[in-house]
């Protein structure tokens, strides 16, 4: 079933196009992960896809309804965002963090009921960050705040899940541990999520679905076996990639790669001097 | 784990000091001015037993002023704390997005056009003048707005946009002051600098029911402020209408800071200190800290108005400036600190 899908999507900033003709689908409880070179327009897609951006022209579709017909509260019911590097005003607690991801549920004050301090201490205990409940967000280390984000998303409460690169700024250990409890959300609780990550062996690994962009188009789309070929890779990242099987995960995995344009700027060189 | 319950607790503890904080600045303001009346005079003329001095005193100078000083600092603290929620600048402040420096031009255009030739505060001046106060306040906040729009407004833009502003408005109102007679001038340079002037029952009578009613939907709209200070994409995540929210809630702040300045003139950094005190005591989310910021607000105009009106006495020093310089030094101690 689809979850969330794009038709003729065109977007930009101001008459600078980024996006064009785009047609996405993200299928329910999958993990979809968009890959592409820096500028690609990934971001914008993942904006536009979460309403915080809007489109040129073309329609996004939540469940089947084009989501500027939403209400937007409504939207927050059924899909949480989280942006690249998010901050928190100075002194705000961790489950303060958190028990605002539960304001769509909640009308008026905005206090929380007894429902909603369950749905915090699990969040916590997921993210295990119990013990840090009471600690500011600011004075956290980078993969804890990361997790707090992530619970603050997490308790929400939506089916989908939509993370702009959850795993930049941490280190190898912290960026496989947000990766395997987003993993855990997907597989224990059906939840659908759709993120970009810049480290193609972990987008390879983690997701069931891949997405490979450049300059706004969809250049292919698939398995990470029908996209972590060096064809593929070639095309939307000018890289020659030398591409084996992860003999732990049985994941294609990038091993090395070489940059494609200093091979063609050589020749050029050559050209010029001959 | 029970952190939501142990701040509430801090808060409420927080609210008790204040509260009584108040209550004590209160009870010795009504004591202390140029007429001092024993506390036990101020009880026997407050329950109608009081000589006709005392009451003329107490009832019709001292407690209308005071009662404005509080109305005046909550607004100023609130409004203050709003604006920095809306702009996610916790150096937001009326003073420095222009809003007094709108509404003191429009007083000093007043003052550089009417009052003149009225030679004397008229009753119909002491109405008038809040009224473009008011106007002056609303249309540097539009003109803020407008300037800063851009497909919706971001909060940097808003603030430096508000700089600018500020910075034009102070020029015209240097060029008209220098234009000015000297008992005008002398008037403009005190109204500026944030005086409680029009201490009576009718300014009350005015001003309560608006700022009382506007500070109650301010912390309703606390949890709106929450998310807004978590930036424009997370809070649009969360299911707020960013734009739509944000209008309101500066037109609120605009609001809360002009009826202020109609009534106390440009008293700058409270609406900066308060909510910082307010911030450190109970941290940043809105529902505790807003209260705690209208209520150390309303202290802290309260003590202020009461040291300008003692500390030189007979001679005032406008509440203005007293708070500027017991909050200049909080400030550099927060900087210093901040490294």
């Amino acid at each position: 079933m689809v979850s969330l899908s794009t038709e003729q999507l065109k977007i930009g900033y101001g008459d600078k196009i980024i996006v064009e003709d785009l047609n996405l689908s993200i299928t329910k409880g999958e993990i979809t992960t968009i890959i592409g070179a820096n500028g690609c327009g990934k971001s914008t897609i993942l904006k536009t896809l979460a309403r915080v951006h809007s489109a040129h022209s073309g329609v996004v579709y939540l469940d089947g309804k084009m989501i500027h017909k939403i209400p937007t509260k409504e939207i927050a019911k059924k899909m949480a965002v989280l942006p690249q590097s998010p901050e928190a005003p100075s002194g705000l607690t961790v489950y303060e963090l958190i028990s605002f991801g539960r304001s769509p549920h909640q009308t008026g004050f905005g206090r929380l009921t007894e429902k909603d301090r369950r749905v915090i201490q699990w969040a916590l205990d997921v993210t295990s960050l119990s013990s840090f409940a009471d600690q500011a967000v600011d004075a956290l280390s980078g993969g804890q705040r990361q997790r707090a984000w992530i619970a603050m998303a997490i308790a929400q409460e939506t089916d989908l899940l939509v993370l702009d690169e959850p795993t930049t700024y941490l280190d190898m250990a912290h960026q496989l541990e947000i990766l395997q409890l987003l993993e855990k959300l997907n597989k224990e609780e059906g939840r659908t999520i759709v993120m970009v990550i810049h480290d193609l062996n972990h987008a390879s690994r983690f997701s069931h679905h891949m997405v490979a962009l450049r300059n706004g188009k969809l250049i292919k789309e698939g398995t990470a076996e029908d996209v972590m070929t060096s064809e593929v890779l070639k095309e939307v990242f000018q890289i020659d990639a030398e591409i084996v099987q992860d003999p732990r995960t049985k994941k294609p995995v990038c091993l090395s790669y070489d940059l494609l344009q200093k091979e063609t700027q050589g020749k050029k060189q050559k050209a010029v001097s001959f | 784990m029970n952190d939501v319950r142990t701040k509430r607790k801090k808060f409420m503890i927080t609210m008790s000091v204040l509260f009584i904080l108040t209550i004590l600045t209160f009870i010795i303001s009504l004591n202390l001015g140029v007429v001092k009346i024993a506390p036990i005079d101020v009880f026997k003329t407050l329950i109608g037993h009081g000589t006709i001095r005392d009451k003329l005193v107490l009832v019709d100078f001292r407690l209308p002023r005071m009662i404005l000083s509080l109305l005046i600092g909550a607004a100023l603290a609130v409004s203050g704390a709003m604006l920095q929620g809306v702009s996610k600048n916790e150096l937001a402040d009326p003073g420095i997005l222009g809003i007094n420096a709108g509404a003191g031009l429009a007083v000093i255009l007043f003052i550089y056009f009417f009052q003149g030739s009225m030679n004397s505060v008229t009753t119909f001046g002491i109405f008038l003048m809040p009224l473009f106060a008011l106007a002056g306040a609303v249309l540097a906040a539009f003109l803020i707005y407008i300037l800063a729009w851009k497909k919706g407004i971001d909060p940097v833009r808003l603030i430096l946009v508000g700089i600018g502003v500020n910075s034009g408005f102070g020029a015209a109102i240097v060029i008209f002051q220098l234009k000015m007679n000297p008992q005008d001038f002398m008037q403009a340079a005190v109204w500026l600098s944030g005086d409680i002037w029009g201490a009576n029952w009718k300014f009350v009578s005015i001003l309560a029911p608006l700022i009382l009613l506007i500070l109650p939907f301010a912390i309703y709209k606390a949890h709106v402020l929450n998310m807004l200070n978590l930036g424009d994409q997370v809070a649009t995540g969360l299911g707020i209408r960013v734009e739509k929210e944000r209008r309101l809630l500066l037109l609120m702040a605009v609001a809360l800071a002009g009826f202020s300045v109609a009534a106390g003139g440009g008293i700058a950094f409270l609406g900066l200190t308060a909510p910082h005190i307010g911030r450190k005591l109970v941290g940043p989310r809105h529902q505790l800290l807003l209260p705690v910021t209208a209520l150390l607000g309303a202290l802290l105009l309260l003590a202020a108005d009461a040291i300008g009106k003692n500390l030189l006495a007979p001679t005032e020093i406008p509440v203005g400036i007293v708070v500027a310089i017991c909050s200049a030094p909080y400030f550099i101690y927060l900087l210093m600190k901040a490294k």
